[in-house]
Order: C-alpha cells, then structure tokens, then sequence
C-alpha cells in the first residue's frame, strides 16, 4: 500500500505544477476569450531565466522567484495591452501568440543553444529532496508548487468573491457587453489578469527548471498537459485548474503503477473524454462562475 | 514541358497542405465550431496505411479509401454523440475535438496491433506503380485529393449546406428556428471534412516514410491547417489556399541554415534561429492587419495584388541573381501581401480623393469569431 | 467590380493554377533522371587518397583546394525535441568538414556543407532531402540526427542512389538499403550485443547482481535493445537477462514525455532490485535519479542507455557508478593516437564557442566523426562523385575511421560488429570502464549489490 501512497502523494503534488502551468492559458480563454500560447513561452523563459541565476550567478533556485516574476508580469501586461489596443479576435490571438511562441522558442535556442540545461546538484539541492512524514516522501520542487498553486488558488477565490475587481471578472466572463454597459473597465481587469497569470506561469517556470532540465523545444511537449488541465477544470477556473491538475497527476499516477506507466495517458484522455461527455463545462466548475 | 522533379516534390507538398486546410476549413470555418482535432483524423489516415498498407501488405491504393472511411466514421461517431448537446459549442468543442486526438494518440500507442511505440517503417508498402515514378505519383495522387477536397468545399459553400453552415454560423439559435435542419448539416459537413483529412493523411503517410505516434499526433498539423485558414480567410474556400501557400512556400524557402557575421564577426546571428523569427513577425503581422484573412481583400484588390506580384518577381529576377524560381515566387508573395495590408479605410480614403467611392455592396460579410 | 467578374475570379485562378500542375505532372515523366549521379570527371584524380580517412592532418596534401565546391547536402533536428544532441552533430561536421578543407579538401575541392532543419520531424527530413537532391543537385549527402529521420531519409537515399552514411539510426533491422553505411559501432543486434557486453562487465567484477529491474522508454530504439524486433521472436535485455540466470523484478514501459517520475521511482523502489536497468534517452536518468533520491533510495547500481552524458554528471551523488555504452571517450588509450586527440580538443573548442554546456568529444561526436569520414573514403576511393562508385568502394574495402577500421557487411545490413564499450562515472566524470583494453590503467568495473 506504501507503493500506491507513495504514487499517490507523487500524483496529487505535480497536479499542482499541472495547474500553475495551465493557469494562464485557462484564464486568458476563459475570461479574455484570448488563446494565448504566449504563456507556454513564459514558462520556459522564466525556466530558463531561473537556470541563468541558479547555475552561473549561485542563486538559491527558489530565490530566482524574485527576479523572474516581476519580468513576466511585465511582459504579459504589455502584450494584454497591445492585445487590447488591436482589438483581438479569439481565432487571431491563437495565431499572433503562435507567431510568438516560435519567436520566443528561436531567442531561446539562440541563447542557450538546443542542448539540456540541467541546473547542477551543486547548485540545486531541492532537485532530490524531500519532505518526509510518516514514511511518504514529499519531494521537494513539486510539493512548493502544490503549495503555491493552493495559495493562488485561495488568493484568487478571495478576490473573485470579496473584491470589486473579482466581480469585475466574473462578470466579464459571464457577458461582456452586458460588463461594459455596467461600467466595468474591460482593459483595466484584462491587465491585470494578465498580469496574475504570467505571473503563475512564471513561477511555475521556476519549479520546472528546479526539478527538470529545459530545452527550447520543451514548451510543445506540455501542450499535451496543460489543454487537458484546461478541459478538466473548465476555462477561467482558477480552483478548477487545481483540481484537475491534481485529478490527472493521481490518475497517471495510479495508472502507471497499476498497469505501467505506458497506461498513463490512455487512462488520463479517458477520463477527459468522460468529463467532456457527462460534464463538459469541466469537472469543478459551478455553473455560472469563473 | 518537362519541370524538374524537385518541382513535383514541391507541388506534392502544397497539394496536401491544400488538402489538409481545406477539408479543415469546409467544417469549422463555414459552420464556426472550431475543431482542434485535426490530428485525430489526419492520424487515423496514416495509420490506416500504416496498419494495411505497411503491416498487413495492402497495395497503397486500396489503403487510402479505406482511410477516409475510417476517418469518417470517427468523425460522423463523434458528431453523432457532440452535436446533440448544445452546452458542447464553443470553447468547449474545440476541447473535445482536442481531447479525441489526445485519445486517438494514446490508443495507438498503447495498441502494438497498431503501433506500440516502435513506429512503423513505411518502405516496403506496393505503390501503384502505373503512376509513374514515385514524386510523379505522390503528385498526382495529391493533385487528385486536393482536387477533390477542394471541390468538396466550394460545392459545400455555394449549395444549401453551405448555407445553412454559415447560418449556424451565424447564429445557431435563430438557424434552428428557421427549420434549418443543424443537426445533419453538421454531420454531412464533419463527416466529408473528416473523410479528407484522412484519405490526405493515408497517401502522406508514404511521404512521411516512417511513422511514429509523437510525430503523427502532434500539435503541427491541427494549428497549421488552423494557422493556414485564419490567416487566408475562412468563409471561402479559397482562404485556405491562399494561406497554405503564403505559408508553406515561406516556410519552405526561409530553411536554410547558415551564419550571419555582423559587426566583424563580434556577432553572429545564427540564420536557422531568425528563420522562425521571421516567420512569427510576419504572422503576427499579417494577421493583425487583415481581419477577416487575405482572401476577401485579395478578391477586391486583385488586380494591385497581380501587378505587386509581377514587380516583386520581376525585381527579385534583375536585382536578386541566382534565386530560385520558387524563392521568387515568395518574393512577388510577399509584395501581393504588402498591397493587401492596408485596412479598407485607408485605401477608400485615398481612393475617393480620385474618384468615386465603393459602393457598399463590396463589404465581405464579417467573419464571426467563435 | 461587378459581383459576377468577383465570383469568377478564384476560379480564374484555380483554372490557372490547375494548368501549371497539370502540365508538371504530364511532363514530368521524362526527367526522372537522378542528379549527380553522372561521373565527375574533373576532380577524377587517379589513385585514391587513403591517408585522407586517417585521423592525423595531413599536411604533406595541403594543395590549396580549386575549382568549384563539393556541396554536401544533409538535414539535422536545429529545432525540436531531438535539437538538443543534434547541437552536438552540428558542432562536430563543422569540425570536419573544417579541418576537410584546411587539408586540401575532397578530390581536390572545397566542400562546402548545407545543412537545412528538420525539426525533428521524418516527413520534413523526407521532402528536405528530396529537396537537396533533385533541386539542390547536391553531389553527396550525409545523415541527419536520430531515428526517425534518419529512417525516412534513408528511403529517398534509395529512391535517388546516394550513398548514405548515417551515424545514429537504432532500428538496425529496417535498414536494408545496400548504400546505407551506418557509423554507429553497435553492430546489427544491438537487443542482444549490448546487454550480453553490460553482463559481462557486471560479471567481470566478481559482484554481480542478482536482480534487475528494467524501466524503458517508449522510444523504437529503446524498446529494441530491450525487447528484440517488434512481431518477431528475438529477444532483448530483458530475456537475455532472464537466460543468463538474473531475476527480472521489473518489467516497465514509459512515455516519451513523462514528467511525473515519482511514481516509477516508487515502484523501482518496491522493486527494490540490485540493478536497474534504464532504456534512457536525453535526461531521463537525472530525473530518474532525482525523483529516487527524494525517496531517500538508491539502487546499487544502474545503466542507462543512451542518455545525455553531460545532465547525468551533474546528477548528484546518486548518479556516481551509473553505467552506459560509449563508442570512444576523450580519455586515454583513445587519445593515445595524437591524431584523434587533437580532434577531440578541436571538438571541445568549438562546442564552446557553439554554446553547448557539454563539450566531451564522446560517443554521438565520434560517431558523427566518422560517418563524415565513411563518406569522404567512398569519394575518394572512387575518385569521384560518382554514387555508384562510391558505394562499391565503401563495400569492397576496410575503412579507417575513429572506431578503427571497420568492413561494412551486406549480410548483416552493413553493420560491422560490435566495438562498443562500457562507461561510468567515476570521480565525477564518464570513463571507459569495460572491456579492458578501452580502459585507462588502473580502471576498471566498479559493482557490487551492496552499492
């Protein structure tokens, strides 16, 4: 049983880092109606970013944090921005944010070249540690992400039922027109939504570089995560790309012990084929709210 | 008049991807449900050869049918349980149709009858030898399906399930309450789109020579054929030709690798890495100035966009020497697109100091977004 | 603009566009001729030049190349999830074709190298390669990087009669083309040569393991050395392992993509086996490893087989005595040829400046190394560019390469044996450790169950 605990504990914590990476994008469709591929770049550069700081300057890998976030809050307001400015049709900001996810895949290979950019154990501790309580390993990066991913979670419940700029959101995502009509300034809310997500994107960049080596062709193996987060939880639910994050880690997880690992996706796409079936609005979402 | 092989090769590729945007097209960008799926469809096309045709010793020829059928019997399977449902639009079925793929992937993977994980190697399948020599064949059986797809298309956009397409299109609320019968227009609609993906998928797959579950199933085709649509326009069935070549030939022709030394060589600019710099600017570019896809403005500016075509040859021809045809067949491209970037507004301004005005009636009919 | 002239455009345009293809399809029937393969008779120079495939420069040859270049044409993974050691082929044909034309380059001629992106994907590396041939003309071509590709470029070599050295394909088995010369020293039956060469090592320190567990990666390659031919009764690894008297306690598979290594950690873990054997690619070890060691377990020992070299050292302390193959090793007795020393510093420098955080001139450098020199022995031995030739040539007479000479087989694919060699980390760097004369003094096989 210690086999099934153990996998299961391993499942539940990467859900976290499932649900930071996909954050952005579930928030950017659901509430923006923008599809933004963008954020997956976010991810890799700050990963990258961390690994600069970690590996050349001695940073503490959870320190690079510091450095990172700032920067890509910045860049995702800018382009939300520049996306408001154009006025952005949904289909179009599938393709602009393509357009910059290539360009951002090309700076990155350029820099880093396309070798593995693995931070040193030298360098990063947290790679092989863990958190032990009574016999279950913890393991270090995944757990932090886990966290971080309830913290956001709570952080945004809170704002979307207690403040006037969660309303805002939630009413945005409900009917646009309607939103404006009651005076609720569209560019303002889009920035700084956007602005939270690249900021989990961010940070979810910093716990892969912690726990991963990167490559620039990294970013397009995680489209086969974060779209089934996306589906599972529902576009624009922050709780709901927790949940789901964590349903698929512990499914895989379960699978890959039970069958192998080699069963992991199948059982994963399964259960998402049954979600979108029996409840495609996502598995967590309460029906009217983000 | 004999062109060179390496042209057959060239015009075989463009052929496929005309196939693979326009059958994506005839489905999601007259009725508006936007499909993530390609990959599943084009996917169960190679494999189809793959399994028959490979494994099984099929001639090709009696493979590719096949695939098209099984194609569609996915398509028409998931659009018999998604279409009923009216909370799957949207967002939503695009997910869906995204999930399948991911689904399809991970059952072929797991499937050792199907793939396993080893691949398949395609170099032993029979190919209709009365084809001819094999880049003659490839282009003649991608000739015959583009021309089929395409066909298909334009006979679906101007026939009453064209019509009725775009009126869910539109609105699918007030469709259904015009007695347009949704329901089976958008299984015939998915289900011939479907069918193409996979007969193109089941001849590609010999192109492709060996197939493998991460290569067939990624992200590549879906957002190309969808890159390719938005970017020509999706209400007509021309758009996705003019996207698929603007795309493919620059993509083509921008993949060269070599080193840039600038500034006495203190910086070197690697030219593989700004190749798909290039290619994302001019996307981002192009798609943010032309709304509703280059075709309705191609089909209003035509004349300005030919004549930008022939000087932007001609030029490439006098100045750029040693340039290969295709390379200047990008070029004129390129400068047609140039002319078609400036917004309506613009043009009619500077248009009506000379002259009358456009009439109205020339406004394309506003592509809905999703 | 009448509505009527507006809607008869596009089919202007498609009649029109339809004409031109149409055209091309009939008349293309009567130029099915293959560029490059008419002899060359310019640079036919008479006797060829053997000491050119040899490791040390020549410097006796050093007439300034003339005439116009040799174009050698190739794809390599520049993008994509197989870039990251592709970086490595890009830096070591450079090298080469370098020091190629420092020498007094081929036949005489400059070459010159272009190498288009196919982003890991084989159906772009099929048409780049058509590409090169029929409208390039290139006069030669080389392989690109990874199974895959290498596998759907090898059919349009065929279909056009290039000789086609490839330095990294694993599917040994589908490579029945005569003119494929394959530099990987693995032999034809890698499912059972590298297994057989790994137990012996182990056995070789008197402390072998009395279980394995295998953990495999989904990739055709890897799952051939550990499972044999797909559909077919050979066997792999796993077999070989059971034959030879050790106790399987594992048997898994895993996708290409895992990110959640915890799991298989845990169950390496229940397993609790003396060796564990891992069909790694890339750096599937360091996460491996990472993922066992926040389970505070280590296995005792493992191999990998055919992981990034440079991530595993710095894997920690875990990753100590972790095992793989290696064809040659930038260490000594490979280096004992000053030759090839001076290549592998070569090789070092220029990974540098490339930017590559691992610049050990090793396997995947050394095999590209001597793909390029399989390619330029069939040129020159022909003496010319002639395809044909060169094929007969390559087939016909033992080839000096960084492996040492090699005689490629038809019978067995042209795959000529297994010079492969065993490595693990020692005192934080990959030294040859088995068979004996690959070792440096004094090293040998460190093993035991007790870890």
């Amino acid at each position: 049983m210690t086999l099934y605990g153990q996998a299961i504990i391993s499942g539940v914590l990467i859900g976290g880092l499932y649900a930071m990476m996909s954050l952005g994008v579930s928030l950017s469709w659901g509430v923006l109606k923008i599809i933004n591929l963008a954020y997956f770049s976010f991810i890799l550069l700050a990963g990258y970013g961390s690994y600069e700081l970690a590996a050349t300057q001695g940073w503490d890998p959870f320190v690079t944090v510091v450095a990172v976030v700032p920067v890509a809050v910045v860049a995702g307001a800018l382009l939300q921005l520049f996306f408001e400015k154009v006025n952005i049709g949904e289909f179009e900001s599938l393709l602009v944010t393509f357009g910059l996810f290539i360009m951002f895949e090309s700076v990155a290979s350029s820099v880093w070249s396309a070798d593995f950019r693995r931070i040193p154990s030298t360098a990063n501790p947290y790679a092989s540690s863990s958190l032990k309580i009574g016999g279950f390993a913890f393991a270090t990066p995944q757990l932090s992400a886990f966290i971080t991913a309830i913290v956001v979670g709570l952080l945004v419940k809170f704002l979307l039922d207690r403040t006037y700029f969660g309303k805002a959101v939630r009413a945005l995502a409900q009917d646009r027109e309607m939103a404006r009509a009651f005076g609720v300034d569209h560019r303002r809310v889009a920035v700084l939504l956007a602005g939270l997500a690249s900021a989990t994107a961010a940070i979810a960049g910093v716990f892969i570089a912690m726990s991963q080596a990167l490559f620039p062709g990294l970013a397009v193996e995680w489209f086969g995560i974060v779209f089934p987060v996306v589906i599972l939880g529902g576009l624009g639910s922050t709780l709901g790309a927790l949940g789901a994050g964590v349903t698929i880690g512990v499914v895989a997880a379960v699978a890959s012990v039970t069958w192998g690992p080699s069963y992991a996706p199948l059982a994963t796409f399964v259960i998402l084929i049954a979600t979108l079936l029996f409840r495609p609005e996502g598995l967590f979402t309460r029906k009217a709210s983000v | 008049m004999g062109f060179p092989i390496f042209y057959l090769l060239f015009g075989y590729s463009l052929l496929f991807w005309f196939a693979q945007a326009s059958s994506w097209n005839m489905f999601t960008g007259y009725s508006g449900y936007f499909s993530f799926g390609q990959g599943a469809f084009f996917g169960v096309g190679v494999y189809t050869t793959g399994v028959l045709a490979a494994k099984r010793g099929w001639p090709l020829i009696a493979a590719v049918p096949v695939a098209g059928i099984l194609s569609a019997l996915l398509g028409l399977g998931l659009g018999f349980v998604v279409f009923r449902l009216r909370k799957l639009q949207g967002e939503i079925f695009a997910l869906v149709t995204l999930a399948v793929a991911f689904v399809v992937a991970a059952i072929a993977r797991v499937s050792s009858k199907i793939d396993g994980g080893s691949g398949i190697a395609l170099n032993e399948v029979k190919l209709p030898d009365f084809l001819g020599s094999f880049p003659s064949m490839m282009f003649r059986l991608g000739l015959i399906i583009a021309v089929l797809t395409v066909f298909a298309a334009a006979t679906i956009q101007h026939s009453r399930l064209g019509w009725g397409l775009f009126s869910i299109n539109d609105d699918e609320a007030v469709a259904e309450g015009l007695g347009v019968p949704t329901f089976r227009h958008k299984m015939m609609a998915f289900g011939i789109s479907t069918f193409f993906a996979g007969l193109s998928g089941a001849v590609h797959a010999v192109q492709i020579s060996y197939i493998t579950i991460e290569d067939v199933f990624s992200i590549r085709i879906p957002l190309f054929v969808i890159v390719m649509s938005v970017l020509g326009g999706m209400r007509h069935w021309m758009g996705p030709l003019v996207g698929a070549t603007i795309i493919h030939t620059l993509t083509d022709r921008l993949n060269r690798a070599g080193d840039l030394d600038l500034f006495g060589g203190n910086l070197t600019l690697s030219l593989s890495h700004l190749n798909d710099v290039i290619i994302g600017l001019l996307l981002i570019v192009m798609v943010l100035a032309v709304k509703d896809g280059l075709w309705p403005r191609l089909a209003r500016r035509r004349w300005a966009a030919l004549a930008a075509f022939v000087l932007g040859v001609v030029a490439a021809r006098i100045w750029i020497p040693d340039m290969s045809p295709i390379a200047k067949f990008v070029v004129g491209e390129l400068a047609a697109v140039l002319v078609l970037l400036p917004p309506p507004a613009l043009v009619s301004r500077w248009s009506s100091r000379s002259g009358p005005p456009n009439t109205p009636a020339d406004q394309p009919p506003e592509a809905a977004s999703v | 603009m009448t509505r009527s002239s507006r809607s008869q455009f596009p089919k202007g345009l498609i009649l029109l566009v339809a004409f031109a293809m149409i055209a091309a399809a009939c008349g293309s029937s009567t130029t099915d001729t293959t560029a490059g393969a008419t002899p060359d008779t310019t640079a036919a120079a008479g006797t060829p030049d053997t000491t050119a495939a040899s490791s040390t420069p020549d410097t006796t040859a050093a007439a300034a190349p003339s005439g116009d270049p040799i174009v050698i044409g190739s794809t390599l993974a520049l993008t994509g999830f197989l870039a990251p050691t592709a970086a490595i082929h890009k830096v070591a044909g450079d090298l080469f074709v370098k020091q190629l034309n420092d020498n007094g380059g081929l036949l005489g001629r400059q070459v010159e190298w272009v190498v288009l992106d196919d982003e890991s994907v084989p159906d772009t590396a099929a048409s780049l390669y058509e590409r090169l041939i029929t409208e390039d003309g290139v006069d030669a071509i080389i392989g690109p990087y990874g199974t895959g590709t290498i596998t759907a470029a090898m059919q349009v070599a065929e279909r056009y009669g290039y000789v086609m050295p490839q330095h990294t394909g694993s599917l040994t088995y589908t490579y029945g083309y005569d003119c494929q010369f394959p530099s990987w020293p693995a032999g034809r039956n890698p499912n059972v040569t590298n297994s057989e060469l790994l137990y012996d090592a182990l056995e070789s320190t008197g402390t072998p393991p009395a279980s394995i567990a295998f953990v495999i990666n989904q990739f055709p390659g890897t799952m051939y050395v550990a499972y044999g031919q797909p559909d077919t009764d050979e066997g792999g690894a796993v077999s070989i392992a059971e034959d030879r008297g050790y106790n399987v306690v594992l048997d898994i598979n895993y996708p290409s993509n895992t990110t959640d290594w915890g799991p298989i950690a845990a169950q390496v873990r229940d397993a609790d086996p003396d060796f564990l054997f891992l069909g790694a690619l890339g750096v599937d070890g360091p996460n491996l490893i990472a993922a066992m060691d926040a389970l505070d377990y280590q296995v005792p020992g493992m191999f990998l087989q055919w992981p990034a070299p440079g991530p595993m050292l710095g894997a920690g302390d875990s990753a100590d005595g972790a095992m793989s193959v290696t064809a040659f090793e930038p260490h000594p007795p490979f280096t004992d040829d000053p030759g090839y020393a001076a290549i592998a510093q070569a090789f070092s420098d220029a990974a540098t400046a490339a930017g590559l955080p691992y610049t050990a001139f090793e396997t995947q450098a050394s095999a590209s190394w001597a793909a390029w020199q399989i390619l330029v022995a069939g040129i020159e031995g022909a003496g010319s560019l002639d395809q044909a030739a060169a094929c007969d040539y390559l087939l016909n007479n033992t080839i000096d390469t960084v492996f040492g000479p090699v005689d490629f087989d038809p019978e067995q694919n042209n795959y000529y044996g297994d010079l492969s060699y065993i490595k693990q980390i020692q005192d934080g760097d990959w030294v040859v450790v088995w068979p004996a004369n690959g070792a440096p003094d004094g090293v040998s096989v460190q093993y035991s169950p007790e870890g």
